[in-house]
């Protein structure tokens, strides 16, 4: 899968996602997940699990982008999630 | 033609529905509908799996295996990294075993499923499934089939907002409210619960399921806040004006519930009605702060803080924050009641070495059984259950170490506060492993007087919906159907048959490839797994 391959799926993932929620944000790579979107926590771990299925594994190790020096982070860009998963696809 | 209604209700205990059945309440009779099915029915008490907590013993009731076989032991799951400590969520995916949702539509029966938990994402299932606890941003995604969302917003009332979980609502749980700030909480648990009723009762009239399961959990919230004005032992009628109002409030609720089975059961009033809940409850005096305790032991040290909001909110999260490169045990969540020992490893120097495991766990649990109240002295452990004892299966190296049970079935605490143990300013209601099983229909045995059954496991639930159903009770069921539940005559026209075992599950299969098993059989197993979905070619 080519790292437009990953963008586009995550793009159209992520679109549908939020789809129901009234937010007005159009999905590029630094649109925030929280601050654009309005994820909460909740949201987050609703989006792994699509994000797992989209991708047809659980082995994406998503704890490694959502944890930073023992922390939650606060929010992410699509570009870093992009980033993440063309990482971890090449060694899944 | 319906057959079987199986209707729970989320922690409910004879010890408060007894005098809404029998009148004995200053209020007379709140559930007179509940009331007759027991007198024509049979009723018993309902074990509940060995820790009584929503998520494995909803599931036990789905799986009829208990949660060692079934894999889910909490809400919450967690990732060790040696340094860190990744908490998420528990899912339908981590389920080992088959529903019987799944059992029951491929051999060709239809079925309604609402509000179980872990059932997100939804399972496909020959009819509509709609799983508890999410919130209603997830909701249309989260239904079996992906049409049901559209269907369901065309009945009248529909609001995905009431209908759904609030996370932020129901993380109260636990805190002490005021009876005004109570009043409101309470009240708006009664739309959601109307919302779960209007639903069913609407795909119960249209689709005619062969099996109709629904679950309400007001029961479980309201119970756990509102236990003060409930509990007959702490309640005779001479509270303040405040308290007056949320036991009306709350008694509201439960006639409402009174009215949601008449009314389900009015449309299939030919099909057997099972009514269960997943554990029973009773009140908790004692605040136990267990991992202050541990960290009295030295086997836990707490994550210091920079002093900031986010490490204030984190510290008073329900995930324990901890220094993870020195902890060797620790309480992961309260809902857990569990003690998780960390094994050395490379990643994980600050954990326990495997020859000396045995002589740990030993010393721990003594230590465990020897916390006391400082003021009365009062051993607040009651008893510590090893995982071999708490949850034996092929799932088992994924529970807690050690399973907490403490003198007043209260869930600990994991928060850094002193002290480790104190009293809580008011009973707060808490989980007890002796639930209800009601069931009324063709051929039940009556026996009159309320839990005059005895006592069943919350297995034979599932082994009693599968043979009410026709289906042979399938050979790995643990649990089995109890002969004194049906009349002679029903039992010989309609014996009860078993059958061959589940199919296994992804998770299962997942599970058993992480073995690394001999090379045929794991090319095998990796083959199912893409078959399931569970890897990529």
């Amino acid at each position: 899968m080519t790292p437009n391959d990953i963008s586009q799926r995550l793009r159209a993932t992520l679109a549908e996602f939020v789809a129901d929620w009234g937010v007005d944000a159009d999905i590029t790579e630094s649109t925030r997940i929280a601050a654009d979107l309005e994820f909460d926590s909740i949201d987050v771990i609703q989006f792994v699990i699509v994000m797992e299925v989209a991708f047809g594994t659980r082995n994406l190790g998503f704890q490694n982008l959502l944890m930073q020096d023992g922390r939650y982070v606060d929010d992410l860009t699509v570009g870093q999630i992009e980033t993440f998963l063309a990482g971890r696809l090449a060694t899944v | 033609m319906t057959r079987t209604l199986l209707l729970g209700l989320d922690g409910a205990t004879f010890t408060l529905l007894g005098r809404f059945l029998d009148g004995t309440d200053e209020d007379g009779v709140v559930m007179p509908y509940l009331a007759q099915l027991v007198r024509e029915g049979f009723s018993a008490t309902l074990t509940s799996t060995n820790h009584p907590l929503t998520p494995p013993a909803w599931t036990s009731v789905m799986t009829g295996r208990t949660p060692g076989h079934h894999g889910i032991f909490d809400f919450v799951r967690f990732e060790d990294m040696g340094d860190d400590m990744f908490f998420t969520l528990y899912d339908s995916r981590d389920i080992r075993c088959e529903t019987i949702w799944e059992i029951a539509s491929r051999q060709g029966k239809s079925v309604v499923s609402l509000n179980f938990p872990m059932m997100s994402p939804p399972p496909v299932v020959n009819g509509s499934l709609i799983p508890g606890f999410v919130s209603w941003k997830h909701l249309r995604r989260n239904m079996h089939p992906d049409t049901l969302f559209d269907r369901i917003k065309t009945f009248p009332d529909f609001d995905p907002k009431e209908l759904s979980w609030d996370f932020e609502r129901e993380s109260k749980i636990g805190e002490v409210m005021y009876d005004d700030e109570l009043y409101a909480w309470v009240e708006k648990h009664l739309p959601r619960d109307r919302q779960w009723s209007n639903i069913g009762q609407r795909l119960l009239d249209e689709d005619k399921p062969d099996l109709f399961a629904l679950m309400l959990d007001g029961t479980d919230k309201i119970q756990h806040q509102a236990w003060h004005v409930l509990d007959p032992l702490l309640w005779h009628g001479e509270g303040t004006d405040a308290a007056k109002a949320v036991r009306r409030m709350v008694l509201q609720y439960y006639r409402d519930v009174d009215g949601y089975i008449r009314d389900l059961h009015a449309a299939a009033p030919d099909a057997h009605v099972v009514i269960v809940s997943d554990h029973g409850f009773t009140g908790a005096m004692k605040v136990v702060r267990i991992n202050m305790y541990l960290e009295q032991l030295g086997h836990l040290f707490w994550r210091p803080s920079d002093g900031s909001a986010a490490a204030e909110r984190r510290d008073m999260s329900n995930f324990a924050n901890l220094n993870w490169t020195r902890t060797t045990a620790f309480c992961p969540t309260p809902s857990s009641n569990g003690i998780v020992i960390r094994r050395k490893s490379e990643a994980c120097p600050a954990g326990v070495a495997p020859e000396d495991y045995d002589a740990f766990r030993t010393r721990l649990i003594a230590d465990l059984l020897s916390l006391a109240d400082p003021v009365t002295g009062e051993k607040v452990i009651q008893q510590v259950l090893t995982r071999e004892q708490a949850f034996p299966g092929a799932a088992m190296e994924h529970c807690p170490d050690l399973t907490l049970i403490l003198c007043d079935h209260g869930f600990v605490s994991v928060r850094k506060r002193e002290p480790a143990v104190m009293d809580r300013p008011l009973a707060m209601g808490t989980h007890h492993p002796d639930g209800i099983f009601i069931m009324a229909g063709p051929g039940v045995a009556p026996c009159g007087v309320r839990g005059a059954g005895g006592r069943l496991a919350i297995v034979d639930v599932t082994a009693i919906v599968a043979h009410s159903l026709g289906l042979p009770v399938p050979q790995d069921f643990e649990g089995e159907v109890p002969e004194r539940l049906f009349d002679a005559a029903w039992l010989a026209a309609h014996p009860v048959v078993i059958g061959p075992v589940t199919r296994s599950t992804a998770a299962a299969a997942a599970a058993q490839a992480a073995q690394d098993p001999e090379d045929g059989q794991r090319e095998e197993m990796l083959a199912q797994l893409r078959l399931l979905g569970y890897l990529e070619d």
